[in-house]
């Protein structure tokens, strides 16, 4: 057992913050808010020559290789800046998932052009009312030199500008996991503005053909593929939420320390100084589950139930460290010339992606239910 | 970053786990239903105490000066988590939190007698820091310590002395200078022998166990029983409160009577047809523990490894406290809402579940919020060394 961060890891991480402070300073953030995709290409670019899109990518693909837990922590950073880059889609569930489970060829194609920034592929995990991408409402079908895909996915991050963008379907009783050229005949994209103000697509695929050389896994190897990509997208997003909390919390504990209200700073007030501190608690509880998820999934240990709790907490605690600070900062909190909204928005989408907290109990609660029933039976 | 028992820790763990159910003998479970003997001092108590000596498990954590095996403190951790599961009342403020002061501070002669008394399971040391106007505001204390050339005369009273009926001493905390500039720098710290001329104490029966009031009467105390300096007694309280509180909020105890509570819910039979844990409340109950259950443990694991890394930060420990005592009252009422009528019933009655177990940990965990530190100082702590926020008024 040991909760040391390597040197390593430490020396990425603060690379990380220094780029992610350079291109996250208000003025930059509000000039990227006005554009329609939301995304900061230079920040992006950026990130790619520091070698930071490539942590979780081996380094004979062009990546550092520094493994899953780095690119937690990346995300942890990205959350704590609210920078607005697609780290979880592209290099989590994309870039994690063809790194385990694609081809040579695939790899060798995607990997480094992703890792050097030059391309930008996404992932669509979730549809309507279904946000597990091991159990999809889309369908397959064989045919001459590929698959023919049909269905709906929703709020895809950059589905516009990628060059594939990564499904799950069902071809009959087989799961398939392909990659989806959005400019395919076929495809309709329909732009869904979210919650943090972001443009995401619902992505039509009215019988695409996907060519064999686009198809990641098949089988039973599909099905691991996107059981892992959806236990390692809700780990990057609960460990993007501990920035968000982190950061809410501390930009709440400085103005409640200067917000003077009958004569005094209102943080000596208990009332709420303690409101803070709760918060303080909840991240604490929030980071150790979600290093415990990540790690596990780093070294490529049984991490499901781990996952599972991760995420619920992440819920919880995205949500009431946001209404707190809200809370107590009184009107300053909602004004949009203020910093405060962009992390109570990001901490909402979070939140609500990839399952929530009531979905996720409920999930548990049955696994818990079938393993006891087991051991009485 | 590796969240995980190492095998030499999981075979440690397994080690002590087996030991422990040969000290739970059905004598031991037997004495342990008279109320007052819940928390040890019965013969039975001492028998098993003795044996946990004599087998070498006390003071695992000590130096090797001491006999101790220099335990890291995730082992340490190891070892109390599973003697808590257990149900054994080991009493680890003796153990680990006074007696290494005791052996740092003490006069040579007490050291010997207290420090090789523990490691032998013969001694048992209570603890006199709380009176009836000096709770969470400790420093305010005015039991009073005269020095009376080579003695000290002691007056006062304690109270929530527990262990107080049959411990061999009292760490005692006193004013012996009470004109010092602030109130915490004139205590002094004290062993008193129980058995000693103007010592007493009488019953307080609470919601929960049996404690007692201690009361010091014109006590004529040699000397040689004050540990450390005169008026720097502050340190030696404040210094082992971590170590305490290592030892208080242990993730087996609650997940034994979590695990308790899935295990009776699959085998019950539902009005209706099914079983308990088929309905969805009840999941969603026991998936609400579950999580939460997950945090204890990760906090346990995490303070372990930090003290062996160095001193604990401040508002770690505080949310360690904090956490934990707010989290075991929820995961009582959750757990008892899943046995409903049935979770009142109490330990040997017909019918109580996990032998009533739940139902008396609720009680007991009653004092978890406040003792140690009530949880409102906790949160200025965390306020203060943790955000760096202004002291409240």
């Amino acid at each position: 057992m040991d909760f040391t961060i390597s040197e390593e890891l430490k020396s990425a991480q603060q690379l990380a913050q220094q780029i992610l402070g350079d291109y996250t300073e208000v003025d930059k953030l509000k000039v990227i808010e006005k554009r329609e995709d939301r995304f900061d290409a230079g920040l992006w670019q950026a990130l790619a020559d520091a070698g930071l899109l490539g942590l979780d990518i081996p380094e004979n693909h062009g990546g550092t290789g520094l493994g899953f837990y780095s690119l937690t922590m990346l995300c942890e950073e990205v959350g704590r800046t609210v920078a607005p880059i697609p780290v979880i889609p592209v290099l989590v569930a994309a870039a994690g998932t063809l790194r385990r489970f694609s081809s040579n060829a695939q790899k060798e194609h995607w990997l480094s052009a992703i890792a050097s920034g030059a391309t930008v592929v996404t992932a669509a995990l979730e549809e309507y009312n279904n946000d597990d991408p091991a159990a999809p409402g889309c369908s397959a079908q064989k045919m001459e030199g590929g698959y023919s895909l049909s269905g709906t996915k929703i709020c895809v991050s950059h589905a516009n500008s990628a060059a594939r963008i990564l499904v799950s379907a069902n071809a009959g009783e087989e799961l398939i996991v392909a990659l989806v050229d959005p400019r395919a005949a076929g495809v309709t994209l329909n732009a869904q503005i979210v919650t943090t103000g972001e443009t995401r697509y619902e992505l039509v695929m009215q019988k695409v053909q996907v060519p064999t050389a686009d198809i990641v896994a098949t089988g039973g190897e599909a099905l691991a593929a996107m059981e892992w990509a959806l236990m390692a997208t809700r780990t990057a997003l609960a460990a993007m939420a501990v920035g968000v909390c982190d950061k809410m919390m501390r930009i709440t504990g400085s103005y409640t320390s200067e917000r003077e209200q009958f004569g005094r700073a209102i943080a000596t007030f208990q009332a709420v100084s303690h409101r803070v501190a709760d918060c303080f608690i909840d991240v604490e509880c929030l980071r150790l589950v979600t290093q415990q998820a990540a790690s596990l999934i780093d070294q490529g240990r049984p991490a499901h139930e781990a996952v599972l709790m991760a995420k619920i907490w992440c819920g919880d605690v995205t949500h009431r460290v946001s209404q707190a600070s809200q809370h107590c900062h009184g009107g300053t909190g909602v004004d949009r010339d203020y910093v405060l909204f962009r992390y109570c928005e990001l901490a909402r989408q979070i939140e609500l992606t990839a399952g929530s907290s009531a979905q996720l109990t409920g999930e548990l609660g049955q696994e818990i239910c079938t393993q006891y029933l087991a051991k009485s039976a | 970053m590796n969240i995980e028992l190492t095998a030499q820790h999981k075979a440690l763990q397994q080690e002590v786990r087996e030991y422990m159910k040969t000290v739970m003998t059905p004598e031991l479970l037997e004495e342990m239903k008279i109320s007052d003997l819940k928390e040890g001092g019965g013969p039975e108590f001492r028998k098993q105490y003795a044996r946990m000596g004599a087998d070498g498990w006390i003071g695992l954590s000590w130096s090797k000066e001491l006999g101790g095996k220099e335990l890291s403190h995730v082992e340490q951790y190891i070892f109390t988590d599973e003697v808590v599961r257990s149900g054994f009342a080991y009493p680890f403020l003796t153990t680990e939190a006074v007696t290494p002061v005791i052996a740092a501070n003490a006069n040579a002669e007490v050291r010997d007698e207290v420090v090789g008394g523990v490691k032998q399971g013969r001694v048992t040391i209570a603890i006199g820091y709380s009176e009836p106007n000096a709770g969470t505001d400790l420093a305010s204390l005015t039991t009073r310590a005269e020095r009376d050339g080579d003695h000290w005369i002691i007056n006062g009273q304690k109270m929530w002395t527990s262990l107080g009926n049959f411990a061999d001493y009292v760490w005692l905390a006193a004013r012996t200078d009470p004109d010092a500039s602030k109130k915490h720098k004139g205590l002094t710290m004290f062993l008193v022998p129980t058995n000693i001329e103007g010592f007493s104490y009488t019953p307080v029966h609470t919601l929960g166990v049996r404690t007692n009031a201690t009361y010091y009467s014109d006590v004529r105390l040699p000397d040689k029983y004050r540990v450390g300096e005169v008026n720097a007694g502050w340190k030696l309280i404040t210094g082992q409160l971590n170590i305490e509180r290592l030892s208080l909020f242990t993730h087996g105890q609650v997940d034994s009577l979590y695990q308790g509570v899935c295990e009776w819910a699959a085998e019950t039979d539902a009005p209706g047809g099914g079983k308990i844990i088929e309905r969805p409340w009840v999941q969603h109950n026991l998936a609400k523990v579950r999580s939460g259950l997950e945090v204890v443990k990760l906090i346990c694991w995490k303070q372990a490894w930090a003290m062996d890394q160095g001193p604990l930060n401040m508002a770690d420990a505080s949310v360690a406290k904090v956490y934990s005592s707010e989290f075991f009252v929820e995961l009582y009422r959750m757990l008892l809402e899943v046995m409903g009528q049935a979770g009142t019933i109490a330990t040997h009655s017909p019918g109580a579940v996990l032998k009533g177990k739940l139902e008396f940990r609720w009680r007991v965990g009653a004092v978890l919020t406040f003792g140690g530190g009530a949880n409102e100082v906790q949160r200025d702590i965390i306020a203060m060394a943790g955000l760096w926020m202004p002291r409240t008024r």
